[in-house]
């Protein structure tokens, strides 16, 4: 048993031996199947990065200054141009709108060159414009529902009236004015209640003036369009204006430290449209105001990213 | 001192990454040159190289698995749901070759670009209020008998005249109905219905109208890959 093992592992060894023997010498070519087959991997993975490149690649017509035109643009700009399908263009067609579409991509890059859109005005309005249609693409897809825009139009009645119009006279006390140099808001109140009840008791307003110290505000002369009194007027006065009917006299109205009294004298209210003939109006006008959502939203978004940095003294 | 058995391994491993190499590399350059030749192939005669088409379709049809299918469907038999058309019915939008459907894809339709397909829309005659319901469903009609099926003749007629007349639908879809297959207007006397050819969709369509959009692929694919799934979908088109 034991000459017999002895014989066995001797054996071995030799068996070793004799592969070691054959591997020795082939080292050098393993090495070099690995690194063929390492460098063939790396070929198979590689792809060449974007240095200066002596041809335009698949797809471009030309590369001019690195920038690509497209052969598709090419194609599609030829065959508006002639009016005919690509491959009834002729060659002299194909170079002619090759070199102008090369002409033309050296003057907008140029016009970068210059910040053409810091400092032109319509290229900033274009600029502008085209990222607007394209944030606001998707909003045109959604096509809102009938009770979508009565629900808008309820809200926006005023937008679908035939504009109203009023004449009146805004009689006006400045508190504490040279006129009424002690008088307080609510003595000046108290005057132009009383100065109310004579107006309505068929005072007239010469009087009034001269007895109270009232004036002519003049801020409404003639008839005015609704939109222009209120204007004029401004929002508190306006309100009261325009709940007035003809001959009618308003309460006294504290706006800042003065007191006013309107008295109208001719007016006439607004048409509100109804609903089905301004279908087409409340429908633009919708589809606009989700727009102006959708672009207040990016705004946003820019805004939250963006480092502003205002002069000092300066807010938004 | 390597026993055998490492000897063997190694040596198995060399030859896996012999071959894997070789196979990439194989790959990778036969790749690079189909890829060349399909963009610089005119694309008119794609049609006619058909290692071409084998190597645009191996190429677009996981990429249509992955960006297109969603709306267009696994088919490319398109979904009416959302109005994304049916790619194979032979049935086109805006145009049938390899070139235009390739633009499509690289612009999209009302994407927002101005290069993007955007030259008509369907508008919302019903809820604008330029048509009435009566002249809506009566123009279903005549649409109905424009596709050869079955219709209330005596609407037909008055639809006939609220299509050439105040609805001008006409104006796009022209006197025949037949539209026009390469600026976005549909044919309406074929079988082939972006919404469905319902006249529950019919009426929709015209009292809502449509504003179908598809996003533009440029920048989120190369333009091999486009040129691929264009070969790919108008191969399919015409099988």
């Amino acid at each position: 048993m034991k000459l017999s093992s002895h014989i066995a592992r001797q054996g071995r060894r030799f068996t070793d031996w004799a592969v070691l023997a054959c591997q020795r010498p082939a080292r050098p070519a393993v090495l070099a199947i690995v690194a063929a087959g390492l460098a063939l991997l790396a070929a198979g993975l590689y792809r060449p990065a974007s240095s200066e490149p002596t041809a335009p690649p698949p797809g471009v017509i030309a590369l001019v200054n690195g920038e690509p035109i497209l052969m598709s643009d090419f194609m599609s700009e030829i065959e508006i141009q002639y009016t005919v399908p690509f491959d009834q263009t002729t060659p002299a067609q194909r170079a002619a709108m090759l070199h102008y579409m090369i002409d033309n991509e050296l003057l907008v890059q140029r016009s970068v060159a210059l910040d053409l859109p810091e400092q032109d005005t319509e290229t900033r309005t274009v600029l502008r414009d085209s990222l607007t249609a394209l944030i606001t693409a998707p909003v045109l897809a959604e096509r809102p529902s009938d009770a979508d825009l009565k629900a808008y139009f309820d809200a926006h009645r005023a937008n679908y009236a035939n504009m109203g119009s009023m004449t009146l006279i805004d009689l006006v006390l400045h508190v504490g004015g040279f006129e009424n140099a002690d008088q307080s808001v609510d003595q000046a109140q108290a005057d132009a209640v009383e100065a109310a009840y004579q107006l309505r008791s068929g005072a007239g307003i010469e009087e009034i003036k001269q007895h109270f110290g009232f004036v002519d505000s003049g801020s409404v002369t003639g008839e005015e369009p609704d939109f222009a009194a209120k204007l004029r007027l401004g929002p508190k006065l306006y309100a009261v204006a325009s709940q007035l009917s003809d001959g009618g006299i308003s309460q006294p109205v504290v706006v800042n430290d003065t007191v006013h009294l309107l008295i109208m004298q001719h007016r006439r209210q607004p048409v509100y449209n109804d609903y089905n003939s301004v279908r087409n109006n409340v429908y633009s006008d919708y589809v606009e105001e989700k727009k102006k959502e959708a672009m207040a939203s990016y705004v946003r978004f820019l805004r939250s990213s963006a480092k502003v940095i205002l002069a000092p003294g300066q807010h938004e | 001192m390597m026993s055998s058995k490492v000897l063997i391994v190694g040596g198995i491993t060399l030859v896996i990454i012999l071959a894997l190499g070789w196979r990439y590399y194989e790959i990778g350059a036969h790749r690079a040159i189909m890829e060349r030749r399909l963009m610089e192939t005119p694309p008119s005669q794609v049609q006619s190289h058909a290692d071409l088409i084998r190597f645009a379709t191996a190429q677009a049809k996981p990429l249509f698995a992955e960006n297109c299918a969603a709306c267009h469907g696994a088919d490319l038999k398109g979904n009416t749901a959302i109005g994304a058309p049916d790619l194979i019915d032979g049935s086109w939008l805006y145009g049938s070759r390899v070139d235009q459907i390739e633009r499509t894809i690289l612009y999209g339709v009302r994407s927002g670009l101005s290069k993007s397909r955007d030259v008509t829309e369907m508008p919302a005659d019903g809820q604008r209020g330029r048509l009435t319901s009566g002249q809506i469903s009566d123009v279903i009609q005549y649409l109905l008998k424009l596709g050869n099926r079955p219709h209330d003749e005596l609407a037909a007629i008055a639809g006939k005249s609220v299509y050439n007349g105040t609805g001008e639908c006409f104006d796009c879809h022209s006197g025949d109905g037949k539209g026009d297959s390469e600026n976005g207007v549909p044919d309406l006397t074929g079988g082939s219905w972006l919404y469905g050819g319902s006249p529950a969709e019919m009426y929709k369509s015209i009292y809502f109208g449509r504003h179908g959009t598809m996003p533009a692929w440029q920048g989120r694919l190369t333009l091999e890959q486009i040129r691929a799934l264009a070969v790919f979908i108008h191969t399919a088109s015409r099988q």
